[in-house]
Order: C-alpha cells, then structure tokens, then sequence
C-alpha cells in the first residue's frame, strides 16, 4: 500500500519534511553553482592570464604568445565555458513551464542582444583605437554587460547572491579599465577568473 | 496515540508524508507555473507509478491540476498546484504550527 498506512508523524517531522523538500526544490530550480560559475572562472583564469602575458603590465610581454594564440585560448575556454552552464540551464529550464520560464527565456534574449551589441561597437570601434585600449574596449564592455546581467538576475529572481556577484564584476571592471590595459587584465584574469572558480565551490558546498 | 487523537482536522489528502512533499514542492513555484512530470518524479524520488497514484488523489481533491500536452511528438505531462491546493496546504501548515504551539512550544 502507499504511506498513507505509515504511522503519523510529529509536528516538529512534518515541518521538517516540508522545509527540507522546500529547499531542495529552490537548489534544484537555481541549478549546480559548480556547472553555472567555475567553468567562466576556468575561462577567464586561462583566457586573461594568456592575454595579461601578451601585453604585460608595463607594456612587454612576459611570455612569447602571439595576441590571436591569447585570443583563441580566452575564446576556446569560453566557448566551453558556455556549452557547460547552457547544458544546465537547458536541464532546469527544461522541467518547468510558464511564467518561471517565460523569465528564463526574456532573459536569455537580453544577454545575447548585451553581447551582440558589445561585439558591434566592438569592432566598429577597436579599428580606430591602439591596441591596448582595444583590448579595453572588449574586456570593460563584455564585463559590463556580465555585471549588469547578474545584478538584474538577481532582481528577477530575487537571488542576492547573484546580485553581488554582479557588483562584485562592476567593481573589478571598473578599478581595472582605470588602471589600464595590463592590470585590467591581470585582475580579471585573479579576481574574476579565480574568484568565479571559489565561488562555484563554495556556493556548492554550502548546499 | 493514534492519528486521529493526536492530529485532529488535518487535510487528510495532504496528510500522508508522499502527497505532503508533491505540494511541498509544487509550492515553491509561484501561481502560473508547472513541473514536468519527470522533474518532479526526479526532485521527490518517487517511482512513475508511486507518483501517479499520489497524483490521481491530489487531483480528485481539485489540489493539483495536470495538463497533458506534447514537445515535438513526445507527450510531455505537467503538473500544477491549483489555488484551492496553495490554499490547502497554507491551511495545514498553520494548523501542523498551531499543534506545535499548542504542545508546549518544543521549538
């Protein structure tokens, strides 16, 4: 026969059981922090790392990579990157229906009109500026449009993790753009690259 | 003590701890938004016809309304609470806290 059978729980059980099925329900609709953030850490990490080496803080390059070899690493990983948090999100968007997913969708649309849009001016505009503030050009606009994504998905979805996260990339971006090209690199390349890796650990571990 | 004594006027269409978790779970989502049949069976680890069974009774109690749709040719089921079953389960938790209170406050 089913539980209906099964004798009567306590009160304190009965809580219990709807608190630790509440909880495991939310963890399931915000997905494994692990697949949606370490793998654009790992990205960034080895992408940043790459370029910061090409351009070097004073202008020399610390290592002999070519600007496409540094380019092809940062857009490989983030290609990668982006396979692995799109397989998740396909997984919990996937077994949800209606309003939740109607907010899924509008903001998928805006992060690729954010990225289309950066990649427009981006090369519109890197044509006409030295290399270095080219590389400014792409790095501060592309983090621009991460930070103000994550600050509205946290709003969306009243998540203030995310929230931070995104303030957190503002931030970076904003202290690196104004230093230049060389340590705009290298802090995005430790704070956000290493930064998303600790984070999607963390947030994993304490589920 | 039996049930009965110890818990009296609870739904008895959510008091059984299987039919408790589905609505447990379909709450979290707020109002206009469904669960795909195997998400569910997946989140509370029940077997297909475990859930079916739970299911059939929570619709009979007018609690969760289920749409049977299809993606492409698959036919894909989803599962919703109604606001007579949001209501229902609002009321047992208070009444599972008043019980609480009314025990001493252990907690």
């Amino acid at each position: 026969m089913t539980s209906d059978e099964e004798d009567a729980p306590s009160p304190e059980e009965i809580l219990r059981v709807i608190q630790e099925q509440r909880v495991a329900t939310v963890r399931w609709l915000r997905g494994d922090p692990l697949l949606l953030y370490a793998p654009w850490g790992v990205a960034w990490l080895l992408g940043y790392t790459a370029l910061f080496l090409h351009y070097g803080l004073d202008g020399h390059p610390y290592a002999p990579i070519s600007l496409s070899q540094a380019l092809g690493v940062l857009m490989g990983a983030q290609i990668v990157a982006g396979a692995v948090s799109a397989f998740e999100i396909a997984r919990m968007s996937g077994g949800v229906r209606g309003h939740q997913s109607a907010r899924g969708t509008m903001y998928g649309y805006g992060w690729l009109a954010g990225m289309l849009l950066m990649i427009i001016i981006g090369v519109r505009l890197s044509m006409i500026l030295p290399p270095g503030e080219a590389a400014l050009l792409w790095g501060g606009g592309t983090l621009m449009v991460v930070a103000v994504m994550y600050m509205a998905g946290g709003a969306i979805w009243l998540n203030w993790e995310m929230f931070f996260i995104g303030a957190w990339v503002a931030a970076v971006d904003a202290v690196g753009v104004l230093m230049g090209v060389g340590w705009f690199l290298l802090l995005t390349a430790v704070l956000l690259g290493g930064g998303f890796i600790a984070i999607g650990l963390w947030l994993r571990r304490r589920r | 003590m039996t049930a009965d004594k110890a818990l009296p006027e609870l739904d008895p269409v959510i008091h059984a701890q299987a039919r408790l978790r589905v609505v447990a779970a379909l709450n979290v989502l707020g109002d206009g938004n469904e669960m795909a049949f195997p998400t569910l069976k997946d989140l509370l680890d029940m077997t297909a016809g475990n859930l079916s069974v739970h299911l059939t009774k929570l619709e009979d109690a007018g609690y969760v309304r289920i749409t049977k749709t299809h993606k492409g040719r698959t036919p894909v089921t989803y599962v919703a609470l109604t606001k007579r079953g949001r209501a229902a389960f609002e009321d047992y938790t208070k009444a599972i806290r008043a019980l609480l209170d009314n025990a001493g406050g252990t907690s």
